[in-house]
Order: structure tokens, then C-alpha cells, then sequence
């Protein structure tokens, strides 16, 4: 199989993943187990052990009415920072033991390779926020930039610090950052009822964004970040809408004949094609719809079987989806070309054999898919498929409870899943690279994340 | 009773005034009977009101057992008919248990044309959110194809799946699963055409 693996790598990509391949190298005893329900596939994974870079923050200063908000900047960007998992970030050190100048000798001192500085001027309406990239090992600014920020009220007001965060990431790191999104997710009320819900990527800003009180599931951002389609049963029989998060419209996708159930929409990278399955149709499988031109019902897989889950490869080439084409109990991960064709599987089935692996959801900027599977039986886990030439691999990244519905951040670097503890439920997040795991919304019966692309304006 | 009253008190009279000498008065005339055959008639027109009433509300009465018995009958036939089938887990098979239940619902969709029904296909809450919806869907399709191979029109069933969504037991253990995987039943028309059949 021929994957674009130039997009991937003019994104500058550089996920270092290493694979163990050796099983001497794994922490967890009761995995070689494990293991055995697998053949043939290496599951483990050994984080980048080199340490991140340490990042120190020059307490933020503030003129011409900056002050006022300046401190709340600091922590928001502190914070992003450390949720970017690409530096050690130290503890912030009191405005009076450093002045306005930067003192590259006294940072080194302390051991940051990095260094941010910050300034909140007042601007007339709203503020501009000055960041400065410092890399004190040569005692020498890297980058500076200006960037307009609303007042506190405005509800624009922390995704414009988070983009500024995001661009320090990209000075420092090259890669983009995932600050300036949302995750978009279920949450279930007393009733068994779900309806579709937001949150920022660092756990603020929880909002509603459907109120049927019915079942509503499976939301998906579209490619700019101005829609979210999700499947509905609030007329009853299950429905594909799409919400324009803007204007507050909704629009139903038209039915094919035969009825069935539309389920699992998922947007083509350009934005104008949704990709979904419909089921219980006498052509069940996916299809794809052109929600801009509203038209050209196209159907591209299935049949006897169910195919499921769609989901596009960044260039909008390739197709991952779910099927139960291998039978009820073992459904795979299978991909292929996004116009329909002949499809491989990427899961580690063998005929006759066991392995549970569902809820694909290919990486916005690279060669890999993640998706959960069962490892042992009733236990469920977020895996990664590497899909490059060179090879796939197969990496778990959860190791506690049942681990569901992974979804990517923007960077490419992050996945949002549904964990299932033995306190409840949570969504979390984890870094593909290092491993590190953070709650983001613990404690609520939430599901289906879908982690939205980078968000160019608050809504 | 004021007549015959009076009718004492004359007699009365008369005897003492009769004591009092003179000759005695010719007898009075006899208080007249019974007009017996009028009296037969009436007796016999209200034996045979009566009788007819009588069976006229042994007739009701019969009708209404019948009804009753029809209608029981109905009910025990829409109980049938949405009588919930069961499944194994991560199955979509129909089990010999669920074969027998959807074959009673065949004699009855037969002999009554205008039921229409909705199959809901539920999955327990293992396994993921969406594939579930599709194993429910599968659930339901399973059950409209057993009763559409014998010979009922497609065009009679709707399918829809729940997934996970919808437990009919709220537990995490395998009495509740089981209970959990199942193919639901709506009558979405006809549900007063519903005949049992023979």
C-alpha cells in the first residue's frame, strides 16, 4: 500500500516513537501474557526517555491597563505549555527576584534551556500579548510576536492566549501545538439520556451545545472548526445533522431509500463531504454526501456486512473504518482508498482467530491510526497503528481499567479517550510520545470524544 | 285498601242495624272475583318479558364472555407479538429460545395483515458505543429476516438499533447483559386488527 508519506513529513512530523521489540524490555509482568491473544504483533511501547527541555516563564508584565490581566494570561499560558508535554516547565519564581531584563546568567543558573517572556499592553479595545522565545543556553531571543487579545469578558478571550500558546510551541518545537482547540464529547444525565457537549483542550469551558434530551451521539468538528455533525434521535429514528456552531442552524442529511439507521459521521479534510454508515438498509455500509453542494449520495463499502466508524487520512486519500465483515464478535480496523476499492486490514486479526478493535480515528498530521481494542477479553485499551511504508507496528498506550473512543489533537501528538476507572468515568488525554496521561473531565458518564482541528477564531 | 275498609264498615253497620229486627236484608251481592282469565294473560305477559329479558341478558351476557375471551385472546396475542427475544453476547444468531418465540409471532402476523412492526435491536454495555449501535442493528435485522423466511412481507417491519443506549437492567453482570441483548417489539399499526389466529 502506497501511503502519501510526503504530507506527513512536510508537516514536519517527528513523533519519536520507539517500539520495543524486544518483550525483555517490558515493565509490566503480566503482559507477556497478554501478549499471547495477540500473535505476530509487537504491542508495547518505550517512551522518548531523553528529558524534555526545561522551560522557565519570566513572570508576565502589563502597561497601559495590561496588568489587570496579566497574571491570568501567565497561568493560561503556563499552563498550555505543560499540557504540550514537549518541556519540563518550572515553577514560576517571584516577580521580585527577577526584573524586566533578561538575566540569561541567572536563568542558566537555574537550569531552563528555554525562556519565556510576556508582555500585556492595553490596545484601545481588547490587549495585545507580546510573547518572546528565549534560548538561554545562547544567551539570545529566538522569536517575538504581537498578538491581539479580547477583553476578559469576551468568550474569545482564553482560545486567544491558547493560540499564542501554540505559536511558542511551533518557535520552540517546529511542530504545532493543540491549545487553541476543543473536545467535543457526550455526556449522559440521570434519564440515560445524551446530548453533545464541549470542552477547552485544558479543561475549561464546559458547555452544551445540544439540548434534545434524547439520544444524540458521535459528534465530529468539521475541518474548520465551525460545525459539528452528530447523529440524532430526536426524530425518532436515528439521524445525521450537522450544527452550524456560529449561527446555531441545523440541517438533517437527506435519507437513502429503504430507511436504516445513520450513524457515525466523520468530515473529508476539505470539508465538503461527510463520510457515514448507514445500517439495516439493503445497502448498508458507508456513504459519503456533499454537504456543501447538497448532493451526490455516493455509496462506498459494505454490504452483507456492516462497515462503520469512517475516518480520513489527512490528505483525504485513504479511508480507516470498523467493520464486523470477520463476524459480530471480532470486528477489525480495515483501510482503503477514500473513493471505495478494495480493503486491507490494519488490525491484528488472523482467520478463525479472536481480537476485538474498534472506534478508528486517523491522525490529522501523520501516518498513524488509533483505535481500541480488546487485549484480553473484557478489557479494552487505546492502541496506535502505525500505517507508514516501513512497516506497521502496533503500540498500546493504556495499561488501567477500559479505555475507549480514541481521538486526536491537531498536533497529532495527543489523544482524548473515554477511560473507565474504578471510580468512574473520565475523559482523558494522553501523549503518544511520553506516555503522560492527564484527566480532562473526570468523574461524568462521558463518551465519544472527537477532538476538534486547531480553532483559528473563538465562536 | 280504603274500599275494602269501607266495605268492612258497612257490613258492620248493616249487622247492627239488622240485630235491631225488621226482615233481613237480601244478602249483599258477592265482592266481585277475579277476572281470571285477564289475570292469566297478564301473568303470562310478564313470564314472557321476563323470560326475554332474561334471554336476551344470557345472550349479552355470552356476547360479552366472547368478547371478553376475543379480546383476552388479542391481548395474549400482542403479547406475543411483543414478546422480547434474547441474544447471545456479541451475537446477532437467533437462538432456539428466541426461534420459538419469533415463530408464535409468525401465526399471528399471518392472520392479521394490517399489524406493522418496529424491531429494536439492543446491545449490552460492553464493547464500544458505535459499534454496538451496529450489533444492535445486526439484532434486529437478524429477527426481521427469521420472520420475513416465512413469508411475511418485508415491508411490514422497521428496523432500528439502540446500541448500548437503552438497558432494560441497569447492572454489570452477566444476568443483567443477558437481559440487555435483546430484539425489541413496537406494533406501529393495526394494533386493533390484531388477530390471534387459530
Amino acid at each position: 500500500m502506497n501511503l502519501p508519506l510526503g504530507v506527513v513529513q512536510s508537516f514536519g512530523f517527528r513523533l519519536t516513537v520507539t517500539l520495543c521489540v524486544s518483550m525483555g524490555l517490558l515493565v509490566s509482568s503480566g503482559f507477556a501474557q497478554e501478549r499471547d491473544s495477540l500473535p505476530g504483533v509487537s504491542l508495547g511501547l518505550v517512551y522518548e526517555n531523553q528529558p524534555q527541555p526545561a522551560l522557565a516563564i519570566q513572570p508576565f508584565t502589563g502597561r497601559f491597563g495590561g496588568a489587570d490581566l496579566v497574571d491570568d494570561v501567565e497561568v493560561i499560558v503556563g499552563r498550555d505549555l505543560r499540557n504540550s508535554d514537549r518541556f519540563e516547565v518550572m515553577d514560576s519564581i517571584p516577580a521580585g527576584l527577577v526584573g524586566d531584563v533578561v538575566d540569561y546568567t541567572l536563568w542558566d543558573r537555574l537550569g531552563a534551556v528555554w525562556l519565556i517572556t510576556g508582555q500585556v499592553e492595553g490596545a484601545g479595545e481588547g490587549y495585545i500579548l507580546i510573547l518572546e522565545l528565549h534560548d538561554v543556553v545562547y544567551g539570545q531571543s529566538v522569536e517575538r510576536g504581537r498578538f491581539r487579545i479580547p477583553d476578559e469578558a469576551d468568550s474569545d478571550f482564553r482560545m486567544a492566549v491558547h493560540r499564542a500558546s501554540d505559536e511558542l510551541v511551533r518557535w520552540a518545537t517546529g511542530d504545532p501545538g493543540m491549545a487553541a482547540s476543543r473536545i467535543a464529547f457526550t455526556m449522559t444525565d440521570n434519564q440515560g439520556n445524551k446530548d453533545i457537549y464541549v470542552i477547552d483542550s485544558d479543561g475549561e469551558n464546559l458547555d452544551r451545545i445540544t439540548n434534545y434530551r434524547d439520544l444524540t451521539l458521535s459528534p465530529t468538528w468539521s475541518p474548520d472548526g465551525n460545525k459539528v455533525a452528530f447523529t440524532s434521535y430526536k426524530s425518532e429514528l436515528p439521524r445525521i445533522y450537522e450544527l452550524d456552531l456560529r449561527t446555531g442552524e441545523e440541517n438533517m442529511l437527506p435519507e437513502v431509500r429503504g430507511g436504516g439507521d445513520y450513524i457515525t459521521p466523520t468530515y473529508h479534510p476539505d470539508g465538503t463531504t461527510l463520510a457515514f454508515s448507514v445500517t439495516g438498509n439493503a445497502r448498508s455500509g458507508i456513504f459519503t454526501y456533499n454537504v456543501e453542494r447538497n448532493c451526490c449520495l455516493v455509496f462506498l463499502s459494505g454490504g452483507r456486512w456492516y462497515d462503520l466508524s469512517p475516518t480520513y487520512s489527512p490528505d483525504g486519500q485513504w479511508m480507516a473504518f470498523n467493520t464486523n465483515r470477520f463476524g459480530d464478535a471480532v470486528p477489525q480496523i480495515m483501510l482503503m482508498p477514500s473513493q471505495g476499492g478494495d480493503a486491507e486490514t490494519l488490525s491484528p486479526y488472523e482467520y478463525g482467530g479472536r481480537g476485538y478493535f474498534t472506534a478508528p480515528d486517523w491522525s490529522p498530521v501523520g501516518d498513524m491510526v488509533a483505535f481500541h481494542g480488546s487485549i484480553s477479553r473484557g478489557t479494552y485499551h487505546i492502541l496506535v497503528a502505525s500505517v507508514s511504508n516501513d512497516g506497521r507496528r502496533l503500540n498500546q498506550l493504556t495499561w488501567e481499567g477500559n479505555n475507549e473512543d480514541p481521538s486526536w489533537a491537531p498536533d497529532g501528538r495527543h489523544l482524548a479517550f473515554v477511560g473507565e476507572r474504578r471510580w468512574g468515568f473520565g475523559l482523558f488525554v494522553v501523549d503518544v510520545a511520553t506516555g503522560r496521561l492527564r484527566p480532562l473531565l473526570a468523574g461524568r458518564r462521558v463518551g465519544l470524544p472527537d477532538w476538534s482541528p486547531a480553532l483559528s477564531t473563538g465562536r | 285498601m280504603i274500599v275494602r275498609r269501607f266495605f268492612i264498615a258497612v257490613t258492620a253497620a248493616t249487622l247492627v242495624v239488622g240485630s235491631c229486627g225488621g226482615d233481613p236484608p237480601p244478602p249483599p251481592p258477592a265482592p266481585p272475583g277475579p277476572d281470571m282469565d285477564s289475570l292469566r294473560a297478564y301473568q303470562d305477559s310478564v313470564q314472557a318479558t321476563e323470560e326475554e329479558a332474561r334471554r336476551l341478558a344470557a345472550e349479552e351476557a355470552a356476547r360479552r364472555a366472547e368478547e371478553a375471551a376475543r379480546e383476552r385472546a388479542r391481548q395474549a396475542a400482542e403479547r406475543t407479538l411483543v414478546q422480547m427475544v434474547f441474544f447471545d453476547y456479541d451475537m446477532s444468531e437467533i437462538r432456539d429460545d428466541a426461534a420459538s418465540a419469533l415463530r408464535a409471532k409468525v401465526d399471528i402476523l399471518r392472520a392479521s395483515p394490517q399489524v406493522q412492526l418496529r424491531i429494536e435491536g439492543h446491545a449490552d454495555d460492553r464493547g464500544s458505543t458505535e459499534y454496538n449501535l451496529a450489533l444492535g442493528n445486526r439484532r434486529a435485522v437478524a429477527v426481521r429476516d427469521f420472520l420475513t423466511g416465512f413469508g411475511l412481507s418485508e415491508s411490514r417491519f422497521s428496523v432500528v438499533s439502540f446500541g448500548e443506549e437503552r438497558p432494560l437492567e441497569s447492572g454489570s453482570d452477566e444476568s443483567a447483559w443477558s437481559r440487555n441483548r435483546r430484539g425489541q417489539f413496537v406494533i406501529t399499526a393495526g394494533e386493533n386488527a390484531i388477530n390471534p389466529g387459530n
